[in-house]
């Protein structure tokens, strides 16, 4: 019942929202990848932003036409209104101008607090609420290295670099590290953002019913690669997933904890390079925060992009490319 | 050394060498070339004209609060300059390097900045446009106007002020050295850990980085300590705690925080230090360091901070209002109420700038409503204002115009601050371009608040009004490059565009970004018009000249004085009657009483000492960043003499003499009485029981605050 007063807030809103925006950019889907959720976590985000900008967009409107009304008014030499040089004061206004900010951020709270838990990135209720015990969740670690992804899956033991593939309709439970520096996971069409962190382990989640290419980006400055540290996420039916699943395992490479360690030194994926490995060591993920919490860093080399092209040759001539 | 340092060290020059100085960069090269050029025609230009000893005097040795305050203005706008040269370059390689067929110049694959450069290029916008622009702005104007609206002769302490202004000009000429020596940080303004570490960021960037934001941070608590003690101490007879002008609550609220705030920044910057430079590890990944704690460490400040600066542009626009709407600010307590309340909250709120970084839902939720309630007293201001032009007279001048932009600004970013309280908004929207436009909607807030300060109080200093018509196409031009900037940087938010690309991998964000680069081309337009602004209202100067009240609507006490206000503000201190006190002279008729007599008064000595003291922390900070260990020890060494060598001296000050303090009077009297001013000559006592001046057969007078006639300091 609640849901349903929500879905329709939420389409309205929506359709009456994203009107202008539509026409903006015509029929081929809008650019608008926060307008335009693809799954339930991103939904929800939407619903809590079109909540929050009807109740303050409503306050912020009217004050600004209020100014605009008075300024139109009270403008000297028109003689619209009357002038009182000494009037400053009024409690009625006084408890209006209060009364209005409390009411309105006493109403948000009640829907901040509420948004918090549900899409709470290590318990996200609007996906663990609704856990099928048929669908079995997928788990994918994912470690950030300068400057690439490596998503691990550990239910296939397997793992790909800089690319999510993910069946629909079920839901995905990721734990997230880095080795190296600080950065942010995020999809905009399907989850919002969490931080990845070396040493430490955060987690996120998401669930998607509509099978498409999303972006993944690297939203948090992590040196120079960040730019390119981007992934295409694929939602795809599950059949299509065990497909998928299959022709990883059968990559010739695989990955060993030494050869992790050669994959993390600093790379700027500037073709956005692809790499299926088809067997991982169990626990390359809490290894990887093991190795780091102990000290263990991939440093960086001073001044390593000053000359850009150069530094791409000399990658390019290191044949990690 | 305790860390290894790539790139080799030498006992003589520290990391210094001449692969440090980019003369191969074809940028910096250029610009350092004219800037070479320029200073030695400045330099030249000074010595054709025999200025120098007038400029040892009269400024640079000057403890006066306006002089200091002017310097302080001048720095933030040439900062201000900077940032924006800085700005115009990052939307420039947006607006170029988009997609992978974008072409590349300068050693950049794509754009014309590597990455190496583009991150240098943002964190020194950063740094810039908060530390160097928006606070020497504010505080200057804070150090011009709040002496003379509370009717005192000086700050407290005007040793100290000029310490204040050094150390911030010291910070200043670090980071312009970044330019050419070295180079600067690329992890933001605000810093990232574990980037910052030496294992990745090898160079001396970010140490340039770590010692200009602790001499400004240490020059601004300073300045801070200084604003207090001024108003807690320094009021006129009369100037009660409910008399006060808004501007100077402003001040105190604002300076509340910065006193209780940035010795937090000054810590972790410390601990950062410590990290990069004996080897510690507080901030690292690994070895018990924990990255967490710095970014909480720098937000316990950050978000105080940023209420820091809009405190004061609050202020400003509530004194700019009712100057212009002829009527009294609306709600005077209920504003005094809401800036305590918006510097209390502010202390509160610090994680809402890092939902993302996993805390559990419970905290989330906490620092979602505390950061909403800022909401509250910001929405109060806001409404106050509006009814403070209700039932007024408004006359649309160029200030007025810029407080207006002020005021529609802070409801974009204040919306926009409302959604990004809410973390289930804040996580598809943080670390995104429309961050970035949220807090440049309430910078320019603070943008606007400080040209329409300029212009208002601008024939206060000097004595003449600027140009109207230039001020107003400057206003239009400004604003329409806002629009152009910033409404397609929230559109781009809500496309999902990430912040600090060097290079955008999404070409359908393409035409928005070519619309902010014609945005950019609007505002540089808006420069022109502002340097045309200086040139035609200094050209024109003579015509006009103001007097005491230079908007003949004006309503506080700074308006009661002469224009440009006299070296020692008020010939007698004047007695306070009202809240608005010029403004309730003027109703009462009492403008024009001038005092019956003068006495002597006591003024400080100018000291050569501040600058100097300006001048070695420079080297210190700049030996600092290289390693120079000798360079430190000594400049450090000098420092400490000089401090202690100072202290013991003292300064005696001076005496103005009555009949001196009459002579200059009379001229101030005459060239108002010149520019169409009458000045009649009443006795000081007016209207039964309200004083117009202190009288000294009024013994009582004796228990109101600061009523201690001259100023009496020994610092
Ligand atoms: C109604 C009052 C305000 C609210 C509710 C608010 C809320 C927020 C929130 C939640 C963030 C974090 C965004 C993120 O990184 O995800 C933020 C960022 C920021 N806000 Fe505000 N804000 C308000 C007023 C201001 C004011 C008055 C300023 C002063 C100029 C300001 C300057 C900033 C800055 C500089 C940042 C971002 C710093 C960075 O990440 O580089 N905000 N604000
Ligand atoms: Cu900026
Ligand atoms: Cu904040």
């Amino acid at each position: 019942m609640q849901v349903k007063w929500r879905n329709n807030l939420k389409n309205g809103c929506r359709h009456a929202a994203l009107a202008p925006i539509l026409l903006l950019s015509g029929c081929a889907g809008t650019p608008f990848w926060i307008f335009d959720p693809k799954g339930l976590m991103a939904d929800t985000n939407l619903f809590y932003l079109l909540v929050d900008v009807g109740i303050m967009g409503g306050i912020v409107g009217l004050t600004a036409l209020l100014v605009i009304w008075f300024m139109w008014r009270y403008q000297k030499g028109k003689n619209r209104g009357k002038y009182d040089p000494t009037w400053s004061h009024s409690n009625t206004i006084e408890v209006v101008v209060w009364g209005i900010p409390i009411i309105a951020v006493g109403f948000l709270s009640y829907f901040a607090v509420t948004g918090t838990f549900e899409i709470n990135p290590y318990n996200p209720t609007v996906i663990t609420n609704h856990l099928k015990p048929v669908s079995d969740p997928v788990e994918v670690d994912v470690i950030a290295t300068d400057w690439q992804w490596l998503f691990v899956y550990p239910q296939y033991h397997m793992a790909v670099a800089n690319d999510l593939v993910l069946p629909a309709h079920t839901p995905v439970f990721f734990r997230l590290t880095s080795s190296a520096v600080t950065t942010t996971f995020f999809i905009p069409q399907l989850v919002g953002m969490i931080d990845v962190m070396p040493g430490m382990r955060t987690k996120n989640a998401l669930e998607s019913n509509h099978v498409g290419e999303y972006q993944g980006i690297a939203s948090d400055y992590a040196g120079a690669g960040t730019s390119w540290m981007t992934f295409k996420t694929k939602i795809v039916k599950s059949a299509d997933f065990r497909e998928w699943v299959r022709k990883v395992q059968q990559s010739p490479t695989s990955m060993t904890y030494a050869s992790f360690n050669d994959y993390a030194d600093p790379y700027i994926n500037v073709h956005h390079k692809v790499a299926y490995f088809s067997s991982v060591p169990d626990g390359l993920f809490d290894h990887v925060v093991d190795e780091v919490m102990k000290g263990k860093t991939w440093p960086i080399p001073p001044m390593m992009t000053e000359n850009m092209v150069a530094y791409m040759q000399k990658q390019n001539a290191e044949h990690r490319d | 050394m305790l860390v290894d340092l790539a790139g080799g060290w030498n006992p003589m020059l520290g990391r210094l060498a001449w692969s440090q100085i980019p003369y191969d960069n074809p940028i910096l090269a250029p610009l350092f070339v004219a800037v070479v050029i320029g200073a030695v025609l400045v330099l030249g230009l000074i010595t054709y004209y025999g200025k120098w000893t007038y400029l040892w005097k009269e400024w640079l040795t000057t403890v006066d609060h306006k002089k200091l305050g002017v310097m302080y203005i001048l720095i933030g706008l040439v900062m201000l300059f900077r940032g924006f040269i800085d700005g115009l370059m990052i939307r420039t390689q947006q607006a170029w390097a988009v997609g992978p067929h974008s072409s590349g110049v300068f050693g950049a694959t794509h754009g014309y900045l590597t990455p190496f450069h583009f991150g240098q290029v943002y964190s020194a916008h950063g740094v810039i446009m908060i530390l160097l622009a928006a606070t020497p702005l504010l505080v200057g104007f804070m150090n011009i106007i709040v002496p003379i609206q509370i009717g005192a002769r000086d700050m407290a302490y005007p040793y100290l002020n000029a310490l204040g202004l050094w150390f911030t000009a010291a910070a200043g000429a670090l980071i312009m050295i970044s330019l050419f020596v070295g180079d600067f940080a690329h992890n933001g303004w605000f810093g990232y850990a574990p980037i910052f570490e030496l294992q990745y960021s090898p160079g001396v960037g970010v140490d340039y980085w770590i010692w200009t934001m602790e001499l400004l941070a240490l020059g601004t608590t300073l300045g801070g300590i200084n604003i207090l003690a001024t108003i807690i101490k320094m009021r006129a007879p009369g100037m009660t705690w409910g008399r006060l002008p808004i501007f100077v609550w402003a001040s105190l609220a604002s300076n509340v925080i910065a006193l209780t705030s940035f010795p937090a920044l000054q810590v972790a910057l410390a601990l950062v230090a410590a990290d990069r430079y004996l080897g510690a590890h507080f901030f690292t990944a690994g070895l018990g360091g924990n990255l967490m704690l710095y970014t909480n460490l720098f937000w316990i400040w950050g978000h105080p901070e940023v209420y820091f600066v809009i405190l004061p542009a609050f202020g400003m626009m509530s004194e700019i209002f009712p100057t212009f709407s002829e009527k009294p600010l609306f709600g005077y307590m209920t504003m005094v109420l809401a800036s305590m309340a918006i510097a209390g909250v502010s202390w509160l709120v610090w994680l809402h700038h890092f939902f993302t970084m996993g805390a559990g839902p419970y905290v989330n939720s906490a620092f979602s409503v505390a950061t909403m309630l800022v909401g509250i007293p910001t929405g109060v201001k806001v409404f106050n204002w509006a009814f403070t032009m209700y039932r007024g007279r408004l006359t649309f001048n160029a200030a007025m115009l810029w407080a207006i932009g002020a005021l529609f600004l802070l409801l974009v970013g204040g919306l926009t601050g409302m959604m990004l309280a809410v973390p289930a908004i804040n996580y598809m929207v943080h670390n995104s371009v429309f961050v970035v436009a949220h807090f440049h909607s309430m910078l320019l807030t603070i943008v606007y608040a400080i040209f329409a300060s300029v212009i208002y109080w601008f024939p206060k200093v000097f004595g003449f009004k600027l140009n109207e018509f230039w001020a107003k196409t400057m206003f239009w031009l400004f604003s329409a490059g806002t629009a152009l900037v910033f409404v397609p940087m929230y559109m781009l938010g809500f496309m999902g565009m990430t912040r600090r690309l060097d290079y955008v991998f999404n070409t359908a964000w393409h035409p928005y970004l070519l619309v902010m680069e014609f945005g950019i081309v609007v505002y540089t337009l808006s420069v022109l018009a502002f340097f045309a602004l200086l040139y035609v209202s200094v050209r024109d100067h003579a015509s006009n000249q103001v007097g005491a009240d230079a908007w003949g609507t004006s309503r506080s006490l700074e308006w009661l004085t002469h224009s440009p206000v006299p070296f020692y503000n008020f010939a007698v201190l004047p007695h306070v009657n009202a809240r608005d006190e010029v403004a309730w002279r003027r109703d009462n008729g009492i403008d024009h009483v001038q005092p019956d007599h003068y006495e002597d008064i006591h003024m400080p000595n100018n000291t050569g000492v501040a600058i100097v003291l300006g001048g070695l922390t420079f080297v210190l900070g700049f030996a600092l960043v290289w390693r120079i260990w000798w360079l430190c020890a000594f400049s450090l060494l000098a420092i400490i003499a000089l401090v202690i060598y100072r202290s013991f001296k003292g300064d005696p000050g001076y005496i103005i003499t009555a009949a001196e303090l009459e002579q200059m009077e009379k001229a101030a009297m005459r060239r108002e009485a010149r520019i169409g001013k009458q000045q009649h000559r009443v006795g000081s006592g007016v209207l039964g029981e309200a004083i117009a001046y202190a009288r000294s057969d009024l013994p009582s007078l004796a228990s109101q605050p600061g009523s201690t006639g001259g100023l009496d300091h020994r610092s």
